[in-house]
């Protein structure tokens, strides 16, 4: 019989140099959720007698280089993935200590005496996932799991209206799109089975479920945009383990959704964090500008006297909850992690569901592959496993808790205090809409506008607080001038006359690194100029832009960040 | 079969290297990768193989275990083979040692005179951490084959190596025979990605190590107690910038005119406590006093003739060759060796600068430096006039010429110095003086550092920095021997053949060599830089070496290309004057520039932080500014530089 590789070599499909890999089973993505899907799948193969070949596949170019999170981390799941002897090596920073949530007016603040048990942070550890990600890939190694970082899979490959594997990018491609000198093809992977682990807003599951209508059941998925930065600080300026999470100040309650998180770590180090619901409508909006605004806080710079910024990121965070998830699996595909939309809320923690997802994602694969049968009907399991899990317990309390707070802080809270009492059912809950038909045009905007509100705290001192650019500083972020720009923008004529003349182009604000410049020549053309290289990956483009104008597609593997402690 | 041998070194990011809070580059926190230079020398062993057809494609690397990591990459773009040469023993290796290790494995594996003859060498020119250019050189000449540094693109034909040499403002085309090394600049085709299914192939394949006894290394020739040369200490260079003086001013003309009175009043100047020189040495009862120069005498240069004259580093050489010539008293005598084609009215130059002896080689087959000969040529040269010291600028060429003669001499060499001096060396544990000892110091450390490094073996041997020094006043009332040398020259030593010779006003080089670099911005993408544009070629008019540069969003719109980008992603410089025009001053910019001597910075916006980092600055509107500078300048006015 002739092999598959052969096949493509007489059909001329294979050129000299490409080359074809043959595996089992394909993981798109080494963050929590692939790599426990890993894990968990190399010891359920292991348990059946089973010898199969798991390719764990990550853009970042180290393990960890792409992951960002808090982090505090509810450490059950990584009980159940691991042995006890590995759980009690997981590079966790820390306990939670105190629990502390503060509500902030411009000067002043008042802590809350006590806070919903779905939000209590007891027996929780503080971490730093790119470390726990780094263990969890050298984990997965020792059970025999390839694991390939800095290679970007952009591609998936279908027969028959199915998927049957992933491509990597081609590289050596310049900037105009011709192939250079340096050319690679990039590498077919065949696969019986694909896991989608890209983490929020992965590319590759956003054109899987558009073309399978994954999310016919589901609402629309909402995000927040998070930026996180670490600092060293002196002795005595946190205690380690004290945990603290703001609400209010800087943002308005009615309007926006979201809030600030401050955590002592050991050794003098603090993470912390601002994150803002994407649904917000004034278009001037600049999300790294309020974590600026929200670290002149007394209550927030008190914490970073005399410290020095370490490290900056941003990621975006899929909070719709349970009523945004799409069907997580198709005909030889399981999505699973942020890339299906697993995050709690209102605590807004998804590792533990990302692991736990990658726990019923690998013992579903496993029935599947020993019986091959990889169908939609045969992976289906995968959704019930997920509904007999905390995943379910975690999420369907609490599905309409989005919804109601994008009517307000305040009407949100009393709808979200009655759906406690209510397992979650409310009425009169607002349907959730996609991000990007929420900013209004800057001639619909009738509120103070950013840029007014916050006049005096905008100038940034590089001390305390960063403009765009030296933040991307800090995000050790690289990316090679020589490809393809891999921010798409649909139609540069419509984009320059619908966002940038009627919505004021809003990404020039949104985006925490910089990447887009409103333009303006001598002859008073406007035009938007893409630094591509300032990218942080955060996918807030892809997500905000009104009229999903812009496309964020996946750059080089090892591009991006590198993250070392995020 | 012929076999591509790649020399590879790993090194620290340099993009991770963050200034820490000294002000001086971390680089503890930094990942390791493969050195830029010789990643470009990895994408030309691949290309090679495109041209070639059958070729087996090796990479070999010393240095610790971790380097593993970088040899599998080499595999996953498309290598066959990795070796590596990792022995403690090798710990302290200067590049005279290196070069020898490394050829010693090569000549292990089957490679070499007498053995396979069919194989190129193909290495980085230079590696981030080291910045000597000078192991490529070392391995060729220990290998004994021919050699081209330096080179930016590589062609196979009739059974040759055709090479693209970049040289000071041009490029020469070189046809080399086989076996040859090359060394690459990163300048060329930039190395591919790595592919899957090549990190699939890495994983699957091993590294093989070595130690020094698996190849049969004497231990006494490597490592530290091999190194001809040790690094005697190393102290912090502060880079801290005096503030900015900010002129004043209704217009622009009255702000430029405020700016010239302010370059002509001086910088800002720091408080800097100057440390007190070390106390004289008196040499302890026990110790013994060494003089192992055992009989050499007077220090030897290098007139490097381009084209017709004489070049300016090759004269700047004149000043630190006289200085220690004095400093070591006894009548000591600075000699140089010129060799060329019709070269004896270059020879009376020579003397006017400074120069008590000037020795011609004169044939016309070595009108163009080339590596081979002039190298055979100062080894007879040396062994007939025992100098102590040997200097070179270091230039394309005196980079790699040096570094093969120490090979020839064993007397290793420092590199790329900025001062040369006299002293004296305590050997603690032998308790042995060796005076007097010429301490070549050099910036390392990504120029954060001063390093002084001793040679123990004559004729000492540095290269200097081109533009450290002054040109030495020319003086025609001054005398001196110009004698005439006769070499033994072989045919082997023409293997390699000079194509085309081809300076021109530009090549990549000018950036680094200019005087002055004015720096478009972001804000100065209006007119597509042309007024930056202008005011480097007003500096020019006026005789001034000035290049235009842009930061890094004006390359990504075009307006620029990539070449002339400064910053953490392009190239790094130190011009006597830098010229910021609407450049912010971005970290990623900044680390490409601070180093300049005078930095001046043009912007619309007083908060920019280029003026954190600049010596004068003009708050005001690009179009309004450059215009009235440009005028100044045309007018005679060169920021207080020396027109040429």
């Amino acid at each position: 019989m002739i092999n598959l590789f052969e096949f493509f070599l007489l059909n001329g499909v294979l050129m000299y140099n490409d080359d074809i890999i043959f595996t089992d089973v394909v993981i798109v993505g080494a963050g929590p959720a692939g790599l426990s899907t890993a894990i968990c799948l190399a010891d359920e193969f292991k348990k059946n007698g089973l010898t199969k070949r798991i390719i764990v596949i990550e853009k970042g170019n180290a393990i960890g280089a792409h992951i960002l999170s808090g982090a505090i981390i509810k450490p059950e799941a990584f009980k159940e993935l691991l042995t006890p002897e590995e759980y009690e090596g997981v590079p966790f920073d820390g306990d939670v200590t105190s629990d502390a949530t503060l509500w902030l007016s411009e000067n002043g603040s008042f802590a809350l005496p006590l806070h919903p048990t779905c939000m209590d942070n007891k027996g929780n550890k503080i971490a730093s996932l790119c470390q726990i990600c780094k263990y969890l890939a050298t984990l997965a190694e020792k059970r025999g799991v390839e694991v390939y970082s800095g290679f970007a899979v952009n591609e998936i490959l279908y027969e028959n209206n199915k998927v049957v594997g992933v491509k990597t990018i081609d590289t050596g491609v310049n900037y105009d799109g011709v192939k250079q000198k340096n050319y690679q093809q990039g590498s077919l992977v065949k696969a019986s089975l694909v896991i989608l682990a890209e983490g929020t807003r992965g590319t590759l599951a956003k054109q899987l479920k558009s073309k399978f209508d994954l999310r016919k059941d589901s609402m629309p998925q909402v995000y927040s945009l998070a930026i996180k930065e670490l600092w060293s600080v002196p002795e005595g300026n946190i205690k380690e383990g004290a945990t603290y999470h703001t609400f209010g100040y800087p943002l308005d309650e009615q309007n926006e959704f979201g809030g600030g998180f401050v955590y002592g770590l050991k050794d003098n180090k603090i993470a912390l964090g601002f994150a803002v619901g994407l649904d917000y409508k004034d278009p001037s909006l600049d999300p790294h500008a309020l974590m600026q605004i929200w670290k002149q806080h007394p209550d927030i710079k008190k914490f970073l006297k005399d410290g020095t910024l370490i490290e900056f990121g941003a990621k975006t965070i899929p909070e719709g909850g349970w009523n945004s998830m799409p069907k997580p699996y198709t005909d030889n595909v399981l999505i699973v992690g942020d890339s299906a939309g697993l995050v709690a809320m209102p605590a807004l923690k998804g590792i533990h569901l990302a692991v736990t997802s990658g726990i019923c994602a690998a013992k579903t694969a496993v029935k599947a592959l020993a019986k091959n049968d990889t169908s939609d009907a045969s992976l289906s399991l995968y959704k019930e496993l997920i509904d007999n899990s905390r995943i379910f317990e975690e999420m369907y309390p609490y599905r309409n808790f989005r919804a109601v707070m994008t009517q307000g802080l305040y009407i949100g809270a009393m709808k979200f205090g009655f759906q406690l009492l209510t397992n979650g059912t409310c009425f009169f809950a607002p349907k959730l809409e996609h991000d990007n038909t929420t900013s209004l045009k800057t001639a619909d905007f009738k509120g103070v506008s950013f840029k007014k509100r916050f006049a005096k705290k905008l100038t940034f001192d590089k001390k305390l607080t960063f403009d765009k650019v030296t933040s991307v500083f800090y995000s050790g972020t690289h990316h090679d001038e020589e490809q393809p720009i891999h921010l798409k923008v649909a139609d540069i004529k419509d984009f320059t006359e619908i966002n940038m003349k009627q919505y004021g182009t809003t990404c020039q604000y949104f985006c925490p690194a910089d990447v887009y410049e409103e333009h303006l020549d001598k002859d008073g053309n406007l035009s938007l100029k893409i630094h591509a290289e300032n990218c942080v990956h955060c996918k807030t483009c892809d997500i905000k832009t009104p009229n999903s104008a812009i496309t964020w597609m996946t750059p080089y593997g090892g591009d991006g960040p590198q993250y070392q402690n995020m | 079969m012929t076999t591509i041998i790649s020399l590879m070194k790993q090194v620290p990011v340099p993009s991770q290297m963050r200034m820490g809070e000294d002000g001086l580059m971390d680089r503890t926190k930094a990942k390791s990768m493969i050195n830029v230079d010789c990643s470009y020398a990895l994408e030309a062993g691949l290309q090679l193989k495109n041209m070639m057809g059958d070729v087996r494609l090796i990479v070999c690397s010393m240095g610790p275990p971790s380097f593993e990591q970088s040899l599998k990459m080499a595999i996953s773009m498309g290598y066959d083979e990795a070796y590596l040469l990792s022995d403690r023993r090798l710990g302290g290796s200067d590049t005279y040692t290196t070069g020898y290790s490394i050829a010693g494995m090569l000549k292990h594996l089957g490679f070499g005179k007498g053995l396979n003859e069919d194989f190129i060498i193909v290495a980085g020119r230079q590696t981030s951490d080291g910045d000597t250019a000078h192991v490529p050189s070392q391995v060729a000449e220990n290998m004994g084959i021919p050699q081209a540094t330096f080179i930016e693109d590589v062609e196979f034909k009739d059974s040759h190596i055709i090479a693209k040499r970049i040289i000071e403002g041009g490029y020469q085309v070189l046809k080399l025979p086989i076996p040859c090394t090359l060394s690459f600049t990163p300048t060329g085709i930039p190395p591919r990605r790595p592919t899957l299914g090549g990190a699939i192939k890495a994983r699957n394949t091993g590294v093989t190590m070595f130690n020094i006894d698996d190849i049969h290394l004497d231990d006494t020739r490597v490592g530290l107690s091999g190194s001809p040369t040790i690094v005697a200490k190393v102290t912090n260079i502060k880079s801290e910038r005096p503030p900015v003086k900010m002129s004043l001013g209704n217009s622009a003309e009255a702000l430029v005119a405020d700016m010239i009175k302010n370059i002509k009043s001086g910088k800002n100047t720091l408080e800097i406590a100057e440390k007190k020189e070390a106390k004289k040495s008196d040499v302890p009862e026990d110790y013994e006093v060494v003089d192992f120069r055992d009989g050499s005498s007077g220090v030897l240069t290098w007139a490097e003739v381009a084209g017709d004259k004489l070049s300016r580093p090759s004269l700047e050489l004149l000043t630190p060759a006289v200085h220690l010539a004095r400093s070591l008293g006894n009548d000591t005598k600075v000699k140089t060796l010129l060799i060329g084609s019709n070269v004896q009215e270059l020879a009376k130059e020579l003397i006017y600068h400074g120069s008590d002896e000037v020795i011609i080689v004169d044939d016309e087959r070595l009108a163009e430096y080339r590596i081979l000969p002039f190298a055979s040529i100062f080894e007879q040269v040396i062994k007939a006039h025992k100098p102590e010291i040997a200097l070179f600028a270091a230039t394309t060429a005196g980079r790699e010429l040096a570094p093969r003669i120490g090979v020839k001499t064993k007397s290793g060499v420092t590199a790329d110095c900025t001062a040369l001096e006299i002293g004296e060396h305590k050997d603690i544990k032998k308790k042995v003086l060796y005076k007097p000892i010429l301490e070549s110091r050099r910036p390392t450390y990504g120029e954060s550092k001063l390093a002084t490094i001793l040679g123990f073996v004559c004729p000492q041997m540095s290269t200097a920095r081109a533009g450290t020094f002054e040109v030495p006043k020319k003086d025609e009332s001054r005398t001196g021997t110009i004698s005439t040398f006769n070499p033994k020259l072989t045919q082997e030593d023409f293997v390699a053949e000079i194509l085309e010779t081809h300076r021109g006003e530009s090549g990549l080089a000018s950036l680094f060599e200019a005087d002055v670099i004015v720096t478009g911005g972001r804000g100065a993408i209006a007119d597509d830089m042309k007024l930056v544009k202008d005011l480097a070629e007003a500096l020019n008019e006026q005789g001034v070496n000035a290049q235009w540069a842009s930061s890094r969003p004006v390359v990504d719109l075009g307006v620029c290309e990539y070449a002339r980008q400064i910053g953490q992603t392009g190239k790094t410089v130190r011009p006597k004057l830098y010229i910021a025009v609407g450049v912010s001053g971005a970290i990623q910019h900044v680390v490409g520039m601070k180093e300049a001597d005078t930095i001046v910075a043009i912007n619309k916006n007083a908060k920019e932080s280029i003026f954190s980092n600049a010596d004068f600055g003009i708050v005001g509107e690009y179009d309004d500014i450059m215009p009235a500078l440009i005028k100044e300048v045309k007018n005679g006015f060169v920021f207080g530089l020396e027109k040429k």
